[in-house]
């Protein structure tokens, strides 16, 4: 089995041959602790992965959920030295959860790169994603990544990938995001039209688990593309259920209850 | 993978979402076609000529020259068309678009100037043109806003961060990610994902062409001093970019220091930034504590901006060129001089290069020539102007 808890989780889903559920979250919203609480209780309502989103004040791969969730979390003072703490404490806590950062390059580069590296290592981030940073540009960052297995870094794949998949999907590590629409995050219901083809040819060309993510709201959402795909991602309609349920740990718990079992149906 | 194409130096790159990777290598491939393309540089100079007004004047500013005590220069960008160099650049950019079969233009503006100039040229070519504009931009520059709409553009208000340009470039660059098959992105100035720095600087490379040209006929041999204002730095890009092989001529880039620098209300990002990621380019850029981008301050909404361009970064660490700042009020100081000594106008941007030429003048001798870039008129800071003689302050 992997080193790496995503790639271990994925292998377990796999041998049972279920899909994957991961949400995302921004840090910090409304506050660390109740981050902290939302987590543990995803993972004893049985979410497979977590992505905690690191605020950043220009988030251009985001749309109007996420730059507002970030916007507040960062007034309220979350910064990477307290999602790194975070890690730690809820690591501490006994969460074996796998979690990802979802990041911008620039918070990475001001941390200092091999610096960041070696901090995710020590304080269990399990995976990194980071939605400004194609793979013309990851070369530095792989150098650092090179040679462990403790963090490993998300590939992403577009609608309009196209020519780029075989180069894409090469070396990748964990699984493929494949992003359902062209854009920014959380535009529901509004899938890319050749969605089913696109996935299909990822999935073909793929030797590591394919996920869908954008836009994504109830398990029936991947109905049509199930034979595709390993797994759902749900990042902008988490945020606005935790807010309508006023960050209520429950709440997130019975929502990817629920996501899971109906996932299990399609 | 390693991308060095798309870098100069350490600065640059492709820092974008994989959505944009494949519209970029298109645009890329097709700007290189074009520039290669003798119909295509014969089109674009004839809008520049017809349509524009190039050449623009390489005008011996004498009264100033006599006070300063050196042969100062003046290149009138501020008399093409719209009012600015910024033309120059959308010109060629949307005949680009247009080649490249696109039916629809989206551009992010700060004072206007670009947004004025994308409207008038999707006008021109019968393009569809949306403008993001910061919702505090929209409300300190509504003359701008009306002509944008005068000329069939829509004004898009954006309530994202800080409601300045830097978050209207991020909504255009979230739209452009999402509409790229039939539209285009014309970015305003020298920054964004390669190939755009590189394409701004071709199309503002007219600026230095004739300059050096004007100069040559006019006073012979080559000016001691080349400067231009420095925002993300198309204008100075454009000033600079036939005088960079010329080792002799300085090359002198001027931020704005707003209230000062060391008041941290300023928009120096070399002076005080540090290497970072904005835009889809790593450049300077200023930034706090956690690496988020820290609001730039500048009394002229034109370099308003917390990023430069990628080649100025490389032009400042190679030391090929130097980049100074000036305040708000000396800025302001240069601008009435300007208009006293002269009878021109400027934009308080181009008042930010006016006022350290005349620093500058004190060290050189009435032998030696600067050339300044005037890169824009101050009709649209006329309200400005007025709240600040009036000690009233301004907005930002």
């Amino acid at each position: 089995m992997s080193e790496n808890r995503i790639e271990a989780k994925l292998e377990q889903l796999k041998e049972k041959q279920e899909k994957a559920f991961i949400t995302y979250l921004t840090a910090g919203l409304p506050d660390m602790e109740k981050t902290k609480e939302i987590i543990k209780a995803q993972e004893t309502a049985g979410t497979d992965i977590v992505e905690i989103g690191v605020p950043f004040s220009d988030p251009i791969a985001d749309g109007p959920v996420i730059q507002q969730a970030s916007y507040e979390s960062i007034l309220g003072g979350t910064n990477i030295h307290k999602c790194f703490d975070a890690v730690e404490e809820l690591r501490a806590d006994g969460c074996g959860l796998p979690m990802i950062f979802m990041l911008y390059y620039n918070t990475i580069c001001h941390y200092g790169v091999g610096k960041f590296v070696k901090k995710c290592r020590e304080a269990g981030v399990d995976g990194l994603i980071i939605p400004d940073l194609p793979m013309e540009e990851q070369e530095e960052i792989q150098a650092y990544l090179a040679g462990q297995d403790e963090t490993i870094l998300i590939q992403l794949v577009s609608p309009v990938s196209g020519q780029r998949v075989p180069e894409i999907v090469k070396d990748a590590r964990g699984f493929i995001y494949c992003v359902s629409s062209m854009g920014v995050t959380g535009q529901s219901g509004t899938f890319h039209r050749e969605i089913s083809n696109y996935l299909a040819d990822v999935k073909a060309r793929s030797p590591i688990p394919v996920m869908m993510g954008f836009g994504i709201t109830k398990a029936a959402d991947i109905a049509p593309m199930k034979d595709s795909i390993d797994g759902a991602i749900v990042g902008s309609h988490f945020i606005n259920l935790l807010r309508e349920n006023d960050f209520a740990p429950e709440a997130a718990a019975a929502y990817c209850r629920t996501f899971k079992e109906e996932m299990r149906r399609l | 993978m390693s991308n060095t194409k798309a870098y100069y130096g350490q600065f640059g790159g492709q820092y974008v979402s994989e959505s944009l990777m494949n519209t970029l290598a298109e645009v890329d491939a097709a700007f290189e076609e074009a520039i290669h393309d003798p119909e295509f540089l014969k089109q674009y100079h004839y809008y520049l000529k017809q349509y524009v007004g190039r050449e623009t004047p390489l005008y011996f500013a004498e009264r100033l020259s006599e006070k300063y005590g050196t042969r100062i220069y003046l290149k009138r960008e501020d008399l093409n068309h719209t009012g600015a160099h910024k033309i120059n650049n959308v010109i060629g950019q949307i005949l680009l678009a247009k080649r490249m079969g696109k039916t629809k233009v989206i551009a992010e503006t700060g004072a206007g100037q670009h947004g004025v100039a994308t409207a008038t040229g999707a006008a021109l070519f019968n393009m569809e043109c949306t403008v993001y504009m910061g919702a505090e931009d929209i409300e300190r520059q509504k003359l701008n806003v009306m002509r944008m709409e005068m000329l069939g553009a829509t004004v898009v208000p954006v309530h994202s961060g800080s409601n300045t340009l830097k978050d209207a470039t991020n909504e255009a660059i979230r739209t452009w990610a999402k509409t790229a098959e039939d539209t285009f992105y014309i970015i305003g100035s020298a920054v964004g994902p390669y190939p755009y720095p590189k394409m701004v600087k071709e199309f503002q490379s007219c600026i230095s062409r004739e300059a050096k040209r004007q100069f040559a006929q006019e006073v012979g041999g080559l000016p001691d001093v080349v400067m231009a204002c420095v925002g993300g730095g198309s204008n100075s890009i454009g000033m600079f970019a036939d005088f960079i092989e010329e080792k002799d001529v300085r090359l002198i880039g001027v931020e704005a220091a707003g209230l000062g620098i060391e008041t941290g209300k300023h928009a120096s990002a070399m002076a005080l930034g540090k290497p970072g990621v904005l835009h889809g380019m790593k450049s300077y850029l200023l930034q706090d504590d956690d690496g988020n981008v820290q609001l730039a301050h500048s009394i002229s909404a034109g370099l308003d901006y917390p990023g430069v361009g990628p080649e100025h970064a490389y032009l400042k660490d190679s030391g090929r060129a130097e980049y100074v700042s000036i305040t708000d009020v000396e800025a302001m100081d240069a601008l009435m001089e300007l208009c006293k000594l002269e009878g021109i106008i400027p934009a308080i941007e181009s008042a930010h290069a006016m006022a350290y030429a005349f620093q500058l003048a004190k060290e050189m001798t009435p032998e030696q020539s600067i050339i300044v870039c005037l890169s824009g008129r101050g009709d649209k800071d006329v309200n400005t102007i007025a709240d600040y003689l009036a000690g009233k302050g301004y907005l930002n």
